[in-house]
C-alpha cells in the first residue's frame, strides 16, 4: 500500500515557483530522504503533504484518501517535525507533548500513557517535568520530535530535524528514527547532510529548483554515475596546495579542501587519466603528500554530478 | 468543545506564567493605585466640613434688577448657612478680607459685582465664587428676559420650593458620596487593565507564529475555528482575571469603595475586557506583524492618557481633546462605573450603554478577524 502519493504537485509565490510538477510515491514501512541545498523546496513540499500550505495545483493523498477532501483523516494519520523548533518554552515537555497530543483526541489515561511513552522513546523521560528553555539545543531537537509522535501517526515527517546538534544527540534521533520504522512507522526525512540520508534512508529523492532530479535507492543513484570519480588526497598542510591550477586539470570538474583533515577532494571525469598530472603538480608546489585514494562515486558525487553544485557551500 | 478548552487552558497557563505579564497586568496598576491614590488624597477630598461662611457686601448701587436680584439671592442663601452682612460706613473691606474676618467680600455697583477671596480659605471662596457665578449666570439669562418682559423679572427670584438651594447644589456640595482618590484610582486601574487585555491579544496569533509552534497547531485536526474560539476564550478568562484581581485587592487591601453592586461592576469590566480582547485580536489581522504590537500599544497608552487613568478628565467643552476623550473605550467605563457607583439613576440605564457598546464592538472586531483569517494560509 502506498501511504503516500503526490502528482503533478506545484507551489507558486507570486511568480516564483518552489515546487515545480513533483510527482512522488511513498510505500508503507520506507524510510524516504528528500536531499537538496537550501531553498530546493523540500520543506514547501512537506508543508503541502502537512496541510500547511495550500498547492497552487496537483494532488496529495495519504493512505489513498486526497488531503484536501478528507483533511481530518490526513491529519490524524500525520506526524509532523517541522523544521524550525515548535515547542513551547514556558510549558514542561511533559505539558508540550500532552498539549499537542490531547489535539489529536487523546483523554485520560490514554493520554497520559502515550504522552510518556512519548517522552520515553526519545530520552527525556527524566525531563518530563524540566522546561525546554533550559534544555540545550539536541534535548529541544529531540522534544521537537516527541510532540510529533503520541498518536502513534502511520506517516511522519521529519524536516531537518538534526539541525545544529551536537554528535551525540543526531545519533540519538537517527537511531530513534531507524527504531520507528522498525515499529512501522513510514517517514519522511529530509536533510542537508549527505551522510545521515546515506545511513537511514531506503529511498532518495534528490531536489532542485523544486524538481525531483533523481529517485531511487543509493545503489541505484549512484551506479548511474560511472562516468564520474572521486579522488581523496592527504596532505599535511593545505597552505602550499594551488587549488586554482588542479582546477585547470582536463577532466577536474571542482577541487575543495577540506580544513578539518587536511585533505583534498577532487571531483573529475572518469573517462580522463589525469592522476599523475595532480600529483605532479602538487609536488612541484611543495605540498607533502600523505596518501591517495579513489573513491567510489556516494550520493554527493551524484548530487553534484546532477546539478554541478556541491550540497553544501 | 473539548479543544477549545485544551487550548484556553493553554493560553492562561502561559499568560500566568509570564513575569512581564504578571508584572504590567497585577503589580503594575496596584503599586500606581497606592501611589496616585494616596499621593493625590488632597485633590479628591469633597467632604471637607464647611462651617459658616461669612460675607461682606458693600452695596453702592441705585437699586434696579440686579439689586433686586442680588436681594433675594442672598436670603436664600441664609439658610445654608452663609452669612451676608452689610458693610458699615468707614470700614474697609479689603482690610476685612486680608484679615480673614469675613470668607469673602462682594461690591454690588449698577454695572456688576466684584468678588475678593481670601487665600486662608480658599475653599470657602471657591464655593463663594461658585455660587456667585451660578447666580450671575442667572441672572444673566434674566436679564435677557427682562428685555422684553419686564414685569417677570422679580418672580424668576422669588425662591420656589423647586429652586430652592439650587445655587448651592451648582458650586457641588453634594450630599451624595464622591470618590475619594483611592476610589478613583481603583476603578481607573481597573477599567485601564481591562483594556491592557487588547495588547495580549494583539499577540495571541503572532505569539505561535514566532514561537514556531504554528505549523505544528495547524497540523493537528483541530478546526481554525476551534483555534481561534480557543485563544479568544483564553484570553478573556486570563485578563478577567487580571482585573478581578485588581479589583478584589483594591476592595478589601486598600478599602476602596465599589458601591453596592459589585457583580454588575465586574459585568461592564467584563464587557470592556472581551471587546478589548476582540480589539488586539481584530487589529492583529489588519496590520502584519510587528506593527500591530506598536498600533496597540499607542492605542492603549492614549486612550489610558485621556479616558481619565491617571488623572481625572472633565466632558464639558467641544475642543478637541474631549472627541479623544470620548472615544476611549476607558471613559466609557470609567462613566458607567462611576455612574454605577455613585449615580443616581438606575443600574440598569448605568451599566447597559457601555455594555452594549462593548460588546457590540466585540461582535465587529471579531467578524473581521474571521474574515482575514479565512483568507489567510496557516495561521
Ligand atoms: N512563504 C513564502 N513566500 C515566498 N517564497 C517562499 C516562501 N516559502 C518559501 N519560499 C521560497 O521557496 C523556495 C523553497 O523554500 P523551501 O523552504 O521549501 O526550501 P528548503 O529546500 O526547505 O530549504 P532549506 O534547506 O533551507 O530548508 C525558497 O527559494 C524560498 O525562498
Ligand atoms: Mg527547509
Amino acid at each position: 500500500m502506498n501511504v503516500l502519493d503526490i502528482r503533478g504537485l506545484t507551489k507558486k509565490f507570486g511568480n516564483f515557483i518552489a515546487v515545480d510538477n513533483i510527482s512522488l510515491s511513498i510505500r508503507e514501512g520506507e524510510i524516504f530522504g528528500f536531499l537538496g541545498a537550501n531553498g530546493a523546496g523540500k520543506s514547501t513540499t512537506i508543508n503541502m503533504i502537512a496541510s500547511l500550505l495550500r498547492p497552487s495545483s496537483g494532488e496529495i493523498l495519504i493512505l489513498d484518501r486526497d488531503i484536501a477532501k478528507q483533511s481530518r483523516f490526513a491529519k490524524m494519520n500525520l506526524g509532523m517535525v517541522p523544521q524550525d523548533l515548535a515547542i513551547y518554552e514556558d510549558m514542561t515537555s511533559y505539558e508540550n507533548v500532552s498539549f499537542f497530543a490531547g489535539l489529536y483526541g487523546l483523554r485520560g489515561t490514554e493520554l497520559k500513557d502515550r504522552t510518556e511513552e512519548a517522552l520515553q522513546f526519545v530520552g527525556l523521560a527524566d525531563k518530563a517535568k524540566s522546561y525546554p528553555r533550559d534544555f540545550s539545543g539536541g534535548m529541544k531537537r529531540r522534544l521537537n520530535i516527541a510532540c510529533a509522535l503520541a498518536h502513534k501517526p502511520k506517516l511522519i515527517i521529519m524536516d531537518e530535524p538534526t539541525v545544529g546538534i551536537d554528535p551525540q544527540s543526531r545519533n540519538y534521533i537517527l537511531n530513534s528514527v531507524r527504531k520507528l520504522n522498525e515499529d512501522g512507522c513510514t517517514i519522511i526525512y529530509t536533510s542537508h547532510y549527505m551522510e545521515e540520508v546515506e545511513e537511514i534512508c531506503s529511498r532518495i529523492a534528490i531536489v532542485d529548483h523544486g524538481k525531483i532530479i533523481a529517485e531511487g535507492t543509493k545503489e541505484q543513484l549512484t551506479a548511474t554515475i560511472t562516468d564520474m570519480k572521486d579522488i581523496r588526497i592527504e596532505v599535511k598542510s593545505l597552505t602550499d596546495v594551488p587549488a586554482d591550477q588542479l582546477r585547470l586539470i582536463p577532466g577536474v570538474r571542482t577541487v575543495r579542501l577540506d580544513e578539518m583533515e587536511p585533505v583534498i577532494r577532487i571531483h573529475s571525469d572518469a573517462a580522463v587519466d589525469n592522476l599523475n598530472r595532480i600529483l605532479k603538480e602538487l609536488i612541484a608546489s611543495g605540498a607533502e603528500i600523505r596518501s591517495v585514494e579513489e573513491q567510489e562515486p556516494n550520493l554527493e558525487t551524484v548530487f553534484l554530478t546532477l546539478t554541478g553544485r556541491n550540497l553544501r557551500d | 468543545m473539548n479543544n477549545i478548552v485544551s487550548i484556553a487552558v493553554k493560553e492562561i497557563k502561559h499568560d500566568f506564567r509570564d513575569r512581564r505579564t504578571l508584572l504590567f497586568m497585577l503589580a503594575f496598576p496596584i503599586v500606581l493605585m497606592l501611589i496616585l491614590g494616596l499621593a493625590l488624597t488632597n485633590a479628591f477630598s469633597s467632604n471637607v466640613k464647611l462651617g459658616e461662611m461669612k460675607v461682606l457686601v458693600k452695596d453702592t448701587s441705585h437699586g434696579g434688577p440686579l439689586a433686586d436680584a442680588f436681594t433675594s439671592f442672598t436670603a436664600e442663601l441664609k439658610k445654608s448657612d452663609i452669612h451676608f452682612e452689610t458693610i458699615k460706613k468707614g470700614v474697609n473691606g479689603l482690610e476685612e478680607i486680608r484679615q480673614n474676618r469675613y470668607d469673602g467680600y462682594m461690591e454690588l455697583t449698577d454695572s456688576g459685582i466684584s468678588l475678593y477671596g481670601n487665600n486662608q480659605s480658599a475653599i470657602e471662596g471657591n464655593v463663594i465664587e461658585g455660587m456667585l457665578k451660578a447666580f450671575t449666570d442667572k441672572y444673566n439669562a434674566v436679564s435677557a428676559v427682562a428685555k422684553v418682559e419686564p414685569a417677570k423679572v422679580s418672580q424668576l427670584f422669588v425662591p420656589s420650593a423647586s429652586a430652592n438651594g439650587s445655587y448651592i447644589k451648582e458650586t457641588s456640595v453634594n450630599a451624595n458620596r464622591q470618590p475619594g482618590s483611592m476610589d478613583y484610582y481603583a476603578v481607573a486601574m481597573s477599567v485601564m487593565i481591562g483594556l491592557w487585555g487588547a495588547m495580549s491579544a494583539g499577540r495571541l496569533i503572532r505569539s505561535e507564529i514566532v514561537q514556531g509552534t504554528a505549523p505544528r497547531l495547524v497540523a493537528t485536526p483541530v478546526r481554525r475555528s476551534e483555534l481561534f474560539a480557543g485563544k479568544v476564550l483564553g484570553s478573556i478568562v486570563q485578563n478577567f482575571l487580571c482585573v478581578l484581581i485588581v479589583v478584589l485587592f483594591s476592595k478589601f487591601a486598600f478599602g476602596a469603595y465599589w458601591g453596592e453592586h459589585l457583580g454588575i461592576a465586574l459585568l461592564i469590566l467584563l464587557s470592556e475586557v472581551v471587546m478589548s480582547v476582540s480589539l488586539g485580536l481584530g487589529v492583529s489581522y489588519l496590520f502584519k506583524g510587528k506593527a500591530s504590537t506598536g498600533i496597540l500599544l499607542l492605542f492603549v497608552q492614549l486612550a489610558s492618557f485621556f479616558g481619565g487613568a491617571y488623572f481625572p478628565v472633565s466632558v464639558s467643552g467641544t475642543d478637541m481633546a474631549n472627541y479623544i476623550v470620548l472615544a476611549s473605550p476607558i471613559r466609557w467605563a470609567n462613566h458607567a462605573l462611576t455612574e454605577l457607583i455613585y449615580g443616581q439613576s438606575s443600574v440598569f440605564s448605568a451599566a447597559w450603554p457601555a455594555i452594549s457598546l462593548n460588546l457590540g464592538l466585540a461582535v465587529l472586531l471579531l467578524a473581521v478577524s474571521a474574515v482575514f483569517m479565512r483568507r489567510k494560509e496557516g495561521l
